[in-house]
């Protein structure tokens, strides 16, 4: 079926002869203003002094990337379990909102709409400032991984609900025909379907709760960006060690945005065409 | 044709039903007896989909009861749902769970709904399936199969349950017109087993063939219901008149 015309071949129409021209000269204007523009950045480094090599040649050092690593390792840490944390919470609060306990739905609404529209440096000032307050004191882990999972489950709670909204209708109108009850439809029908549909979005919303984890440096605990901000303090070398943190957040996010894409293809296929493996 | 006279199966008692303004169901009363086949036709936006789903509830009603074999449909939970499991139901755009297999699709009710051993709702499914001419098809999902086809698996879905009744609605109405013989002959020979079965339908050949009783609606009502050859031939409401001369040919 129509798994494989991606969303390009659909809203994108074959370019005749003059479009094709216009396509060649644009190209063509992008690729030297983009030179130019790299151009003008390497200029404006060496202006500044900022190639020196004292500003990066302690990249040349092993301490400085196990230093770097050991952040890493914590902005992982931190971005897994906030994750977990956040897909099951989101997915409870989904079906909290679509179960037909009215006081249950009123509350999973309010609550989703609370954590989608708080910022999460806010959620992280009130786990790091108000709750100490009054006596729940916790490690700086679970300050900065709590705000973020929950700023992410009111996200991820709609991204779960456009999967099932997502499912036809007539899946679960088969299955009530069927005298199937509504917890069983949902387990057995409607959920399996929702999750296969929304696990893309699933995963590049993870890049979200990756972006998140930066503000780790507020609770002080050591993950990429907290532990960047200690070597430039030491090296005063604030460009150079942006520059090469930028790069390690784009690349993370960049393979979990594959990885997205991967899934996306593989369950496209899988559930619109599996072939005759999975014998019963 | 001899219909029994005990509890009908299915019972409409003064069935009203709006949609907003729309007044989509007037005043239906209807009772379809132990092994008869009736066939409703019209033209569409006449209400007869929506006559057919309120029978297991997929659409509620306003006012009115509906009895199947004489007990009220219950307004929902697991009453409703029971109910439902007695009521077979094949929809047009067959509604086969896409995420499972073909026979998975067919023991999903007896697993889930009668507890049957798994075993044996797949045996007793393989049987279905070999019935509709699908076995063959058994492990693949419903994607790959033709429209006539899943219509078939659906029609056997129903059947696993061991309905009462089976209602159709437009059961040919999303098929090409090659598909549309294969469905219609299962359903054929489902009537000839004195199965109770309501269908909604274009298939004019089918109703003269396998009705025991056409019933023609228009705007949300019961015009006129009679035996296909007297309806067909000797219509007497005007609407039919000009239902029937507007799909000659057909």
């Amino acid at each position: 079926m129509s798994a494989n015309v991606s969303m390009r071949d659909a809203l994108y129409e074959a370019p005749g002869p003059k479009t094709r021209r216009r396509v060649a000269i644009g190209t063509g204007i992008s690729v030297v203003l983009l030179l130019g523009l790299i151009a003008f950045v390497i200029r404006q480094f060496y202006v500044n002094d900022q190639l020196n090599p004292r500003y990066w040649s302690f990249f040349a050092r092993w301490t400085t990337w196990r230093f770097l690593l050991r952040g890493l390792a914590g902005t992982i840490r931190v971005a897994f379990t906030a994750g977990i944390i956040a897909m099951i919470l989101g997915l409870l609060l989904m079906l909290g909102r679509i179960s037909h306990n009215r006081p249950l739905s009123v509350a999973c609404h309010v609550i989703t709409d609370l954590f989608r529209s708080l910022p999460s440096l806010l959620l992280i000032y009130f786990f790091f400032l108000v709750i100490p307050k009054y006596g729940l004191r916790m490690p700086s882990f679970w300050m900065i991984t709590v705000p973020v999972a929950l700023a992410a489950s009111g996200v991820l709670a709609e991204v779960f609900r456009a999967g099932v909204n997502a499912v036809p209708k007539g899946q679960s109108e088969a299955a009530m025909a069927l005298g199937m009850t509504h917890g069983k439809i949902t387990r057995k029908i409607v959920l399996p379907q929702a999750l296969r549909i929304v696990v893309p979005s699933l995963v590049s919303q993870l890049v979200v709760v990756v972006k998140d984890t930066t503000v780790a440096y507020v609770v002080s605990y050591p993950d990429l960006m907290q532990n960047a901000r200690v070597l430039i303090s030491n090296y005063d070398a604030l460009v150079s060690m942006y520059f090469v943190v930028a790069l390690i957040y784009i690349a993370i996010n960049y393979a979990t945005n594959q990885f997205s894409i991967y899934l996306a293809h593989r369950e496209g296929t899988s559930i619109m065409s599996r072939t005759t493996e999975n014998p019963v | 044709m001899a219909i029994e006279t005990a509890t009908p199966v299915i019972e409409l008692r003064h069935v009203d039903k709006h949609y907003g303004p729309l007044h989509v169901l007037r005043d239906i009363n209807l009772s379809v007896a132990k092994g008869e086949v009736l066939v409703v036709i019209g033209p569409s936006g006449s209400g007869k989909s929506t006559m057919c789903r309120t029978i297991n509830r997929l659409e509620t009603i306003d006012s009115g009861e509906i009895l199947i074999e004489g007990t009220p449909l219950p307004q929902e939970g697991k009453e409703l749902a029971a109910l439902r499991a007695k009521v077979g139901m094949v929809f047009q755009s067959f509604n086969l769970f896409a995420h499972k297999t073909i026979l998975q699709n067919v023991t999903m009710g007896p697993i889930e709904v009668l507890h049957t051993p798994r075993e044996q709702a797949e045996a007793e499914a393989m049987e279905l399936l070999r019935r509709v001419g699908v076995d063959s098809q058994a492990a693949k999902v419903p994607a790959q199969l033709s429209g006539g086809q899943q219509q078939r698996v659906a029609i056997a879905r129903s059947l696993a349950m061991h309905p009462t009744a089976m209602l159709f609605d437009e059961p040919t109405s999303a098929l090409d017109p090659e598909m549309i013989n294969e469905v219609l002959a299962v359903m054929v020979e489902l009537a000839q087993e004195g199965m109770t079965m309501v269908v909604v339908t274009h298939e004019m050949n089918f109703a003269r063939r396998v009705a025991n009783r056409v019933v023609f609606m228009a705007d949300g009502q019961i015009v006129e219901q009679n035996s296909p050859d007297e309806f067909f031939d000797h219509p007497q409401s005007q609407r039919a008149k000009d239902f029937l001369e507007s799909i000659k040919g057909h």
